[in-house]
């Protein structure tokens, strides 16, 4: 029984092996995408970040020269060019008149909101502004004798508990989703040619032929996809571990950073989705009586783990996908990534539903290549 | 030893057989003679287990296939039609892999898969793969694969299709071999001339049914005809779908 499991997995292998379609789909997708995320990374980085020294078109500079000298020690100064023509600070022409009689100066602010790349250098004048102001009102309340602190009913602080890890949320969960999705991009090309390809090339009907059970077939077709899944994962992650070091994660106050340990995790956790993946993929293409019907569907189908991963990484997703496949190894990973401890109960969980959910398609899949309707395609 | 009983087959509208009996014996090479669509083929895979009859039953050395299908073609080999070549390997590699699965161990699979490589004349071609051969070269893949394993029963499904002379020949003397070595030979084919030169028995199928069964020279005889051709005609009473 086992041993003809092993000489057909065996064959699987070595048949794969040599399918230079099915090799390049698992190689391309792990050593592309994090050398793809990385450069995304790099280029998202440097301008979501608010540069060091931020030029501000400043109208009537003249007319404040305190204020300007203040924004100047946060390294805000006044220049000109296409990039301080973006952010605009006009400071109102009765400003050292209404600073004297200690009125409310008038500053405005102009940019454009919409900008993403500008939302940090805005709201870095924006605070820098507030900032100055507060003094300023704090020395008009002394010079009238009066206490700052009574404007100060509340003093809040705060305690920011994020580690710097768990800030780059979103990042995080596209860099991780990128690594478990490769379990289903690399070994749906072998689950193709064995499954769909098979039928096309008449050597289904001959494999049943000979003393072997469907269940057998089964078995060993989707440890050869779960195999080439894994293989993916790994170098996938391999590529992240030197890779992803070369991003200037410092600049948004986290890191990413693939451990050994993490590396491991990751196999672990991935390997019943690896299972899921092949059982599905093999499920679906055993359904298709060509190759090129195969991939169509597929296609369709792979959007729906896509679906689950992204939505558990940006937060919008409702708490039961915690539970299920792949959003909750997505959300573990996330956690675990993030420095918090790993959501044992959740993650077992969504493992054990990701195992039965696989093991439920590989059944069907044994029972419905007894049907001669499916070997024959009648 | 192979045994059908009363088989009827129904393929979307088209009753493909239809109440068929027959039976091929050990140390003979019995032919199914159909004109194309006559379910020669459809016979051959309810044989296999691989289509389930809707009534009757098929039998391999007294095993019921449909009951026991694994333990049924452990005694079976087929050359199908289409060959399903697995074009990534080598002929070495595919015969022994299902010498293996048909449960030989490792050790006895690659010895079993050289002698039948040489006995086909195939070592030129043994290390080379799949991909690219010749249809000769394919046949005698295809072929090394059905007998590997020895069994007593050996199912060709139209194995003579676009072959040369010499592929032909290599195929006719290996038939013959495993006749005088007491196996179970049956072969469907609409080609007139290896029928009559091949077959102890021939079995004549016309629309799913048995018309005929007997020698090349009963059946002549039976219709009171010389050739077996002309045999033929009479017996499913059209000349269409014949190859001379």
């Amino acid at each position: 029984m086992m041993a003809k499991v092993f000489t057909l997995l065996r064959k699987e292998l070595v048949d794969a092996s040599r399918d230079k379609r099915s090799v390049l789909a698992g190689l391309y997708y792990a050593i592309g995408t994090p050398l793809l995320m990385c450069g995304l990374f790099i280029v998202l980085i440097n301008q979501l970040s608010s540069p060091e020294d931020l030029p501000v078109k400043m109208i009537n500079a003249d007319k404040a020269p305190d204020l300007v000298r203040y924004l100047g020690q946060q390294g805000i100064n006044s220049g000109s060019g296409e990039k301080a023509d973006k952010l605009v600070l006009q400071i109102s022409s009765d400003y050292p008149q209404k600073m004297a009689r200690g009125e409310s100066a008038e500053v405005t602010v102009i940019a454009d909101n919409s900008d993403e790349k500008m939302q940090d250098s805005i709201r870095r004048l924006q605070k820098a502004l507030q900032a100055y102001s507060a003094e300023m009102g704090s020395l008009r309340l002394i010079a009238r004798g009066i206490d700052p602190r009574v404007l100060q009913p509340l003093k809040v602080e705060m305690h920011d508990q994020a580690t710097p890890d768990s800030k780059g949320g979103m990042i995080l969960g596209i860099a991780l989703f990128t690594m478990l999705y490769s379990v289903f991009i690399s070994g749906m090309n072998l689950a193709i040619d064995t499954s769909a390809g098979e039928r096309e090339r008449n050597s289904l009907g001959l494999l049943l032929s000979h003393p072997v059970t469907t269940g057998q077939l089964v078995i060993s077709k989707l440890l050869a996809v779960t195999a080439f899944a894994m293989l993916g994962l790994i170098l996938i992650l391999l590529i992240s571990h030197f890779a992803y070091p070369l991003v200037p994660w410092a600049e948004l106050g986290f890191s990413i950073s693939i451990s050994p340990q993490f590396m491991l995790l990751m196999l672990v956790v991935g390997l019943p989705v690896a299972m899921l993946a092949a059982s599905l993929q093999l499920f679906v293409s055993f359904m298709a009586k060509t190759f090129k019907e195969a991939q169509s569907y597929l296609t369709m189908v792979m959007f729906i783990p896509l679906a689950l991963a992204m939505s558990a990484s940006y937060n919008i997703a409702p708490e039961v996908l915690k539970w299920l496949p792949v959003s909750g190894q997505q959300q573990a990973l996330m956690e675990v990534i993030k420095g918090k401890t790993l959501p044992w109960m959740e993650l077992a969980i969504a493992s054990g539903l990701t195992l039965l959910i696989a093991a439920i398609l590989a059944t069907a899949l044994a029972r419905m290549l007894r049907s001669e309707k499916v070997v024959f395609g009648l | 030893m192979i045994k059908v009983s009363n088989i009827s087959k129904r393929i979307g509208k088209v009753q493909a057989l239809n109440q068929l009996s027959f039976s091929a014996d050990d140390g003979m090479i019995t032919g199914l003679l159909g004109p194309n669509g006559a379910g020669k083929t459809t016979c051959l895979r309810t044989i296999f287990g691989l289509l389930k009859p809707d009534e009757g039953y098929a039998e391999i050395d007294g095993i019921d296939v449909a009951k026991h299908p694994v333990a049924a073609k452990q005694q079976l080999g087929l050359f199908p039609d289409p060959f399903g070549l697995y074009e990534r390997l080598t002929p070495r590699e595919y015969i022994r892999y299902f010498a293996a699965l048909n449960g030989m161990s490792k050790q006895a699979a690659s010895t079993a898969t050289a002698e039948v490589l040489s006995k086909l004349r195939m070592e030129d071609i043994a290390d080379r793969r799949c991909k690219g051969f010749s249809q000769g070269q394919r046949m005698k893949t295809a072929l090394a694969q059905a007998i590997v394993h020895q069994p007593t029963n050996i199912i060709l499904d139209e194995p003579t299709r676009g072959l040369d002379v010499m592929s032909t020949r290599v195929l006719r003397d290996l038939l013959l071999q495993l006749k005088q070595q007491g196996h179970c030979v049956l072969f469907s084919s609409h080609v007139m001339q290896e029928v009559a030169a091949l077959c102890d028995r021939v079995i004549v199928m016309a629309n799913g049914k048995v018309a005929a069964i007997g020698s090349p020279q009963q059946l002549c005889e039976q219709t009171g005809q010389t050739s077996l051709e002309e045999a033929f005609i009479q017996l499913i009473g059209t000349d269409e779908g014949i190859a001379a």
